[in-house]
């Protein structure tokens, strides 16, 4: 007989309550990772989206890509170089754009001079394919020859540009970043070898922003975690006497565990199931200038996270079951 | 015949560093079929008796002897065991499960005894006790909606259900008018006789002597004298 499902049958109320909070807490986990994700995007979209390889930076430039001079015609891999600026559309409205321009690879599509190639939000401002861009900098103009997908550098727009009018715009033949395909590091000389995950870490405003997310998801899955444990705490606390009774007529501990822990899964999992219904359906709503990205890994690896919580929470209250004494459970339903 | 033998049990409780003698050397046997009542002034150690006699503590010296097992040599694990499939148990209060009918406290003991019947044998044995304590028309209904005496009725078929050799009951009629006391009482006799079981029972009320095949007073944690009903 499963007494944990008996019992949520027929206390329906008081499981609805603590299945509420759970539902609560991880969809609201689920937001706020998802807001996480979608400002990293918004933030290294480009970095994110090229393939696994490494990354390297001038020794002197202490990590900081925007001090880093590679030489361009590296044979290592793709030099490129990223620069904030703007551009001006052709009702003379100025845009924030990342410019990237890099030596010609497979890893970044491919413009000619004159061209410009721009990620597809700044369609939405309504710039067209052919328009003419304006930059203070540059003698010419940049003709829009398409559309990128995921495409943004510190929260701007990439706009890839030809060598040729990155060297016109910002006066330096040099490059900044060195990319190579290769999985494993190669040691080369003056220069220092990042992962992607590394170098990602190396743009500030990433890091900063990112550190403040993790650690509100972090909190908010230790706060879920205490407040699971104390919720089937109370709930095993009021419930200590029938435990010890149970237990002197014979109901095993491994029995009365298995109650909780069904009570626990039951609530836990018809929870993350309905908040992770909630979230896909207000990643499917969400505007899209809000930067809000729930990939399925995500969602998958925190449920974990808060199933595992949840069977913490409830084992915790095991402790308790194993301590129900019998002869003082009797002794006290007597008095 | 004798399924529960109690030898010589003593026990001691320390307190504030003066040890007390609860219990002064008691040995009684249980016979199958035969209810035997411990009585006595409250603080008299009967109902410390009856929890060492099934296994709920342990005694501080002396042996309970149950079909040639030493209780006090067993796991405590060994010891749940006997309780599952061997003992049953009537307290004071029903202690009933609240999120269970009727029905389903017979089924749940059948699981913790882990009864080798079928789902429909099972359910078919719960039916056919609850029509021998009355309540199978109550077999639905759960313990918030019972009446006192049907709750320790129910308490009495969910501690009969798996056929245990012993019955421990404490003071099962405290908490009943006395009507209601002598229908538990007549029940307890009936099951004992029909399912011979050796039943041992605690009780201050007098009257709920003449359901006994054997009475056993106590004073002061020893016998103070033992009597035979039986014709």
């Amino acid at each position: 007989m499963n007494l944990g499902w008996k019992e949520m049958k027929r206390n329906k109320g008081r499981f609805l309550i603590v299945g509420s909070i759970v539902f609560l807490i991880s969809f609201m986990t689920l937001m706020i990772s998802g807001l996480a994700n979608g400002l990293s995007k918004d933030n290294a979209g480009l970095i994110q989206a090229m393939p696994d390889g490494q990354f390297y930076l001038n020794e002197d430039a202490k990590e900081n890509y925007l001090l880093s001079t590679i030489d361009e015609g590296s044979e290592k891999g793709t030099a490129f170089s990223i620069q904030m600026g703007s551009l001006f559309d052709p009702n003379g409205k100025q845009q924030g754009v990342a410019f990237l321009t890099a030596s010609p690879s497979a890893v970044f599509p491919a413009v000619q001079k004159g061209d410009v190639l721009l990620d597809r939000s700044l369609a939405k401002e309504g710039i067209q394919i052919g328009d003419s861009l304006t930059n203070n900098g540059l003698s010419g103009t940049l003709r829009v020859a398409g559309f990128v997908d995921d495409s943004k550098f510190s929260h701007a727009p990439v706009a890839f540009i030809h060598s040729a009018d990155y060297e016109d715009m910002f006066q330096t033949n040099d490059r900044q970043i060195l990319f190579s395909m290769n999985s494993a590091a190669e040691q080369l000389d003056g220069l220092q070898t990042f992962s992607k995950n590394e170098f990602l870490q190396t743009i500030e405003s990433y890091k900063a922003e990112q550190l403040s997310l993790t650690m509100i998801i972090s909190f908010l899955v230790i706060i879920s975690g205490l407040l699971f444990g104390i919720f089937f705490y109370m709930m095993n606390m009021q419930k200590i006497g029938l435990y010890g009774i149970l237990k002197a007529m014979g109901v095993s501990s491994r029995t009365l565990l298995r109650m909780i822990w069904t009570q626990m899964a039951v609530v836990t999992g018809t929870a993350l199931l309905l908040s992770i219904l909630a979230s896909q359906l207000f990643n499917q709503l969400v505007p899209q200038e809000v930067p809000f990205h729930l990939s399925a890994a995500n969602t998958l690896w925190l449920s974990g996270v808060f199933f595992i919580i949840g069977f913490l929470g409830a084992s915790l209250s095991g402790v308790q079951i194993k301590k129900a004494e019998p002869l003082k459970a009797i002794q006290q339903g007597e008095n | 015949m004798t399924t529960l033998e109690l030898k010589n049990i003593r026990k001691q409780f320390t307190n504030g560093g003066a040890s007390e003698d609860i219990l002064k050397g008691i040995s009684l046997s249980l016979q199958k079929g035969e209810v035997t009542a411990l009585t006595g002034t409250s603080g008299s150690g009967k109902s410390t008796l009856l929890t060492i006699a099934a296994g709920l503590q342990l005694p501080s010296s002396g042996d309970i002897l149950f079909e040639e097992n030493r209780m006090s040599a067993l796991s405590a694990e060994a010891r749940r065991n006997i309780r599952a499939t061997q003992f049953g148990f009537v307290f004071q209060s029903a202690h009933l499960v609240p999120f269970l009918t009727v029905e389903e406290q017979l089924l749940l003991m059948l699981d913790t005894a882990e009864s080798t019947l079928g789902k429909s044998e099972r359910t078919q044995k719960a039916a056919r006790l609850l029509q021998l304590v009355g309540l199978e028309h109550r077999r639905h209904a759960y313990p918030a909606s019972l009446s006192g005496g049907e709750k320790q009725r129910a308490a009495i078929a969910r501690a009969v259900i798996h056929e245990p050799k012993v019955l421990f009951a404490d003071e099962p009629t405290a908490s009943l008018d006395s009507s209601r006391s002598r229908d538990v009482m007549k029940l307890l006799l009936d099951l004992t006789r029909e399912l011979q079981i050796a039943t041992l029972l605690v009780t201050h009320d007098e009257e709920m002597l003449n359901y006994t095949d054997r009475v056993i007073h106590m004073s002061d944690g020893a016998m103070a004298r033992a009597n035979s009903l039986i014709q």
